[in-house]
C-alpha cells in the first residue's frame, strides 16, 4: 500500500460567517487521476487554494507525501512538488508563450545573482537547458510553433494548453487542474481528455481535476469526490457517483428526484 | 567639447543610472514608487560627507553611497513592500519626504536646508561614462536572466508568480534594494558633479521626474527609460531660459502620454536591430507587439 | 492645561479642514479606485478664485466662497473629462490614471506659477480671526471655531446628500461596484462627473480656510498629501474613515507642534502614515478587500 500523495484531514475554512469548507477529508494515492465535482460555490477552488497555501486553514491538516504542508507559504508548497492551473487563466499575457513556460521551468535550473548580472559561469548552459526543456514541453502540448507569440493573443483553447504546459514544467508530483475544460465545446473536451490522460501516463503524475463537464470527469477519473456547500457528500467511482441520490439532489434539485 | 555640453552629457549619464534603477523596480517589477529621490539624497550626502569631512577617496565613497542607500531601502522595504499598488506609492511619497526632512533637520551632520558645499568635483566625463557603462551592462544582463523573468512575473501577476514557486516578497525587496543602489550611486555622482547639494534637490519633484521618465520611455523597456531620460534631460536644458514653463510643459506631457500612448515610447520592447527593422516593415510586424486581450 | 485645550481645538480645527479635503479624495477613490493626486489642484483653484473675486467684487465672502466652490467643481469635472475619462475608457490599469493625475497636479500648480506668480498672498481679512474665549477654559481664535463649524456643516450636507438623494444612492452603489451600478441603469459618466464636482467643491472650501491659515501660494496643494495620509489612516474609500483620520492627524500635528517642535510635525505625519500601512494597511475603518483567486 503506497503512501497517500495528498491527504486532507478534517480541514475547515471560514470566510467571516460562511463555512466554506466543512470537515473535509480525503486522500489520493500515488498515480491517481481523481476528480473533484460539485455545484458552483461548493468550495472546490477553495480546496485548491487551501492546498497551495493561498488561504490559511482554520483547522485540520493537509499532508503531501506524508509531510504536513498546512503551515507552508504558497511558494514553499509549489517547491515541494505541487502545481496548479487556474479557472480564470493566469498567464502572463504580454510575455511570449515560450517565456511563460521558461519562467516556470527555471525553478529546476537555478543559477546565482552574480551569474545572472554578468552572464558568466553557468548562465549560458543553464539558459539553454531552460529553453530546450520549455520547447520540449510546448511540443508535447502542440504549441511549439507559437513559441514567440504573445500569450495573450492566443485563442482560448491554446491558452489553456499553455497553462498546463507551464504547470508541467514545474516537474510536479501532484497536479491540480482547476476547470481545465471551462468554455470548451464537446470536441475540445475530448481533445483535452486525451491530453490529460496522456500526461498522466507519461509524466507519472497524480492529478486532481475540478470540473463541471461530466463527460470529462466520468470518462477519465476512476476516483471522484463530490462536494456541496463546503462538505463532501459522496466519494467513489463513476458508477457509484452517478447513482448517488445526494448528488442528484445537489445538481438537479429535490423536486426532480421526487418526480 | 565645451564645458557646457560636457556637463549635459555627464548629467545624462547620472540621470540615466538613476532611471535604470527606477526602471527595474517600476517597469520590470511593477512597484510604482514616488520616493526614489530619497535614495539619491542618501547616496549624495553619504559621498559628500565621506569625501569632505573624512577625506575618503571618491571611488569608495560613491560605492558606499550606493550601499548605504541600498541598506536603508532594504530595511524600510521588508515591511512596506507587503503593500500593493497605490498603497506603496503613497508610502513611498512619505518615505522620500521623510528622508528629505531628516536631512534638512539634522543640521549638525548635514548642514541642513542651506546645503552642503565644497564637494570635490570628482565626477568628470570618464568617471561618469565608466560607471554608466558598467551599471547599464549589469542591468541589461540581469533583465535577460532568471531574475529578470522572476521580476516580470511578480509584476504581471504576483499570485500566479507565487504559484510558480517564486518568493514574490523576496524578489520585490531585491528589486527595491538594487534600484536604491543605482539611485544612491547616481546621487553620489551628482554630488561630485554639482559640488554642492541641498535636500530640496531630492524632493517629490525629482522623484516624480524619475518615475515619469520611466513611464514615458515605456514600462518594461530599459532602453526606453534611457531614451526617456535623454529626452527629459535635454528638454529641461533647452527650456532652462523659460524654466517656469518647463514644469508646466513637463506635467502636460505626462498627462498627454498617458492619454495618447500609455505604453510609452518603446512599450515593452528594447531598442534592438530587430525592433528598428520592425518599424520599417510594418506589414511584417509580428503579433508579439499586440497588447493582448486582457490588457495589463 | 490652557495650552493643551488650545492645541486640541487647533488640532480639531485643522483636522476638520483636512477632513473636507480627505473626504473628497476618498470619494473619488471609492468610485474609481485610484488616488487622484491632482486633488490638491482643486484646493488651490478654490483659493485663488476666492482671492481674486474678493478683490474684484468687494469683500463678500459668501459670494466669493460660492464662486470658488462652483469654479473648483467645474474644473474638477473638466480634469476628469479631459485626462481621466479617455484613459479609463481604454484600460483598467489604474497606474496610468495615477500618473496622469500627477501630471495634472503639476500642470495646475504651474499654471498659477506662470500666470499669477508664486508669491504668497494673504486673503483680505473677511473671515474673523479675533480671539474668542472658549467657555472660560481657553482662548482660541474665531477662525478655528468657524472652520470647525463650516466643516461640520459641509460634511453633514454631504452625508444628507449621500443618504437621502437619488444620486447619493447611486454613488454609494457605485462605490461597491462601478460596473454593476452602470448595468443597473446608472449613467456612469454623469455619476463620475458629479463625484468630481463634489470633490472639487469640498476641496475649494478647504482651500479657502487653508489660504487664510497659511496664506495662498501655488504649492499650497501640496498639503493635500496630509489629506491623503489622513484618508489612508482612516481607511481608503471610507468617508467616515477620512474624517476620523483627518481629526487624528490634525490633533497629532498640533500637539507635536505645541509640545515637541514645529519641525517634527511633518515627520510625525509621515511616521503615522508608515505605521498605519505597516500595522493595518486598510486603515481604521477601511474594508479589507482580498483578491479572489
Amino acid at each position: 500500500m503506497s503512501e497517500a500523495v495528498l491527504k486532507l484531514d478534517h480541514v475547515n475554512k471560514y470566510f467571516g460567517g460562511v463555512h466554506a469548507v466543512q470537515d473535509m477529508s480525503f486522500s489520493l494515492e500515488k498515480g491517481e487521476l481523481a476528480g473533484l465535482i460539485g455545484p458552483n460555490g461548493a468550495g472546490k477552488t477553495t480546496i485548491f487554494n487551501l492546498i497551495t497555501g493561498v488561504y490559511d486553514v482554520d483547522s485540520g491538516s493537509i499532508l503531501f507525501c506524508g509531510e504536513d504542508i498546512t503551515p507552508y507559504k504558497t511558494y514553499e508548497v509549489i517547491r515541494k512538488g505541487i502545481a496548479r492551473t487556474f479557472q480564470n487563466l493566469r498567464l502572463f499575457p504580454r510575455s511570449t508563450v515560450l517565456e511563460n513556460v521558461m519562467t516556470a521551468c527555471q525553478q529546476h535550473y537555478q543559477y546565482g545573482f552574480f551569474e545572472a548580472a554578468t552572464h558568466l559561469g553557468r548562465w549560458k548552459s543553464l539558459e539553454k537547458s531552460i529553453r530546450d526543456q520549455s520547447m520540449a514541453l510546448l511540443e508535447r502540448v502542440g504549441l511549439d510553433s507559437l513559441a514567440e507569440q504573445a500569450a495573450g493573443t492566443l485563442p482560448y483553447g491554446h491558452q489553456r494548453r499553455l497553462e498546463i504546459a507551464r504547470a508541467l514544467s514545474l516537474q510536479p508530483r501532484l497536479l491540480l487542474l482547476d476547470e481545465p475544460a471551462a468554455g470548451m465545446n464537446p470536441d475540445e473536451v475530448q481533445e483535452l481528455n486525451g491530453l490529460i490522460t496522456s500526461i498522466h501516463r507519461d509524466f507519472d503524475l497524480t492529478i486532481l481535476v475540478i470540473e463541471h463537464h461530466m463527460e470529462l470527469v466520468m470518462e477519465i477519473c476512476p476516483h471522484i469526490i463530490c462536494m456541496n456547500f463546503g462538505a463532501k457528500i459522496a466519494e467513489g467511482d463513476p458508477d457509484h457517483i452517478q447513482n448517488h441520490p445526494e448528488i442528484l439532489k445537489a445538481y438537479l434539485g429535490e423536486e426532480v428526484l421526487e418526480a | 567639447m565645451s564645458g557646457y555640453v560636457e556637463g549635459i552629457i555627464i548629467l545624462l549619464f547620472i540621470n540615466g543610472i538613476a532611471a535604470m534603477g527606477v526602471s527595474l523596480l517600476t517597469g520590470f517589477t511593477g512597484v510604482f514608487t514616488l520616493g526614489h529621490a530619497g535614495y539619491m539624497a542618501i547616496g549624495a550626502y553619504s559621498a559628500a560627507i565621506m569625501t569632505v569631512r573624512y577625506g575618503i577617496h571618491w571611488l569608495p565613497a560613491i560605492l558606499a553611497g550606493g550601499i548605504i542607500a541600498m541598506v536603508v531601502a532594504y530595511l524600510i522595504g521588508v515591511p512596506t513592500l507587503r503593500l500593493m499598488g497605490d498603497y506603496y506609492a503613497i508610502a513611498s511619497i512619505g518615505l522620500g519626504e521623510s528622508i528629505r526632512l531628516i536631512l534638512e533637520n539634522w543640521q549638525s551632520f548635514t548642514r541642513g536646508a542651506r546645503g552642503y558645499p565644497g564637494i570635490d568635483n570628482y565626477t568628470n566625463l570618464p568617471v561618469a561614462v565608466t560607471f554608466f557603462v558598467i551599471m547599464a551592462l549589469l542591468m541589461f544582463f540581469l533583465i535577460r536572466s532568471n531574475f529578470g523573468r522572476a521580476f516580470k512575473a511578480c509584476r504581471d501577476d504576483y499570485v500566479a508568480a507565487s504559484l510558480l514557486g517564486f518568493n514574490t516578497a523576496r524578489y520585490r525587496v531585491l528589486s527595491l534594494s538594487i534600484s536604491a543602489f543605482y539611485c544612491g550611486v547616481a546621487g553620489a555622482l551628482m554630488a561630485g558633479f554639482l559640488t554642492f547639494i541641498q535636500p530640496v534637490m531630492f524632493d517629490l519633484n525629482k522623484s516624480t521626474e524619475l518615475t515619469a521618465v520611466v513611464v514615458f520611455g515605456g514600462l518594461g523597456s530599459l532602453s526606453g527609460s534611457l531614451i526617456g531620460t535623454a529626452v527629459i534631460t535635454l528638454v529641461t536644458e533647452l527650456f532652462r531660459p523659460i524654466s517656469q514653463y518647463r514644469m508646466l510643459i513637463y506635467g502636460a506631457v505626462m498627462v498627454i502620454i498617458m492619454v495618447v500612448r500609455p505604453e510609452g515610447i518603446m512599450g515593452q520592447h528594447e531598442l534592438s536591430p530587430r525592433f528598428i527593422r520592425s518599424l520599417f516593415n510594418r506589414k511584417d510586424r509580428s503579433p508579439r507587439t499586440a497588447e493582448g486581450g486582457d490588457g495589463r | 492645561m490652557d495650552t493643551l485645550i488650545q492645541q486640541i481645538i487647533n488640532g480639531l480645527s485643522l483636522g476638520s479642514v483636512y477632513a473636507l479635503i480627505a473626504v473628497g479624495y476618498s470619494l473619488v477613490y471609492s468610485i474609481l479606485l485610484f488616488s487622484n493626486f491632482a486633488h490638491g489642484g482643486f484646493l488651490v483653484i478654490g483659493g485663488y478664485i476666492c482671492y481674486y473675486t474678493l478683490a474684484a467684487m468687494g469683500h463678500n465672502i459668501w459670494l466669493s466662497g460660492l464662486l470658488a466652490m462652483v469654479g473648483a467643481g467645474v474644473v474638477a469635472i473638466l480634469v476628469e473629462r479631459l485626462a481621466y475619462k479617455p484613459i479609463r475608457e481604454r484600460t483598467n490599469v489604474t497606474l496610468y490614471l495615477l500618473i496622469a493625475s500627477m501630471g495634472m497636479s503639476i500642470v495646475i500648480e504651474n499654471i498659477f506659477v506662470v500666470t499669477v506668480g508664486g508669491r504668497f498672498r494673504a486673503l483680505p481679512p473677511v473671515i474673523p480671526t479675533d480671539p474668542v474665549n472658549f467657555f472660560g477654559l481657553a482662548t482660541t481664535s474665531a477662525f478655528d471655531l468657524l472652520s470647525l463649524g463650516m466643516a461640520v456643516l459641509f460634511l453633514t450636507a454631504l452625508q444628507l446628500f449621500l443618504s437621502k438623494t437619488k444620486w447619493g444612492l447611486a454613488i454609494r452603489a457605485a462605490s461597491y461596484d462601478l460596473r454593476t451600478s452602470g448595468l443597473m441603469g446608472v449613467n456612469v459618466n454623469r455619476l463620475i462627473s458629479i463625484v468630481f464636482f463634489v470633490a472639487g467643491l469640498l476641496a475649494a472650501v478647504g482651500g479657502i480656510f487653508l489660504s487664510v491659515r497659511y496664506t495662498l501660494y501655488p504649492q499650497l496643494g501640496f498639503i493635500t498629501i496630509k489629506a491623503f495620509v489622513a484618508a489612508v489612516i482612516g481607511g481608503l474609500g471610507s468617508l467616515p474613515g477620512a474624517v476620523l483620520g483627518s481629526l487624528i492627524l490634525g490633533l497629532a500635528e498640533m500637539l507635536t507642534a505645541g509640545f515637541i517642535s514645529s519641525q517634527m510635525r511633518d515627520l510625525v505625519v509621515f511616521g503615522m502614515l508608515v505605521l498605519t500601512l505597516l500595522w493595518r494597511p486598510s486603515g481604521l475603518l477601511g474594508k479589507q478587500v482580498s483578491e479572489k483567486v
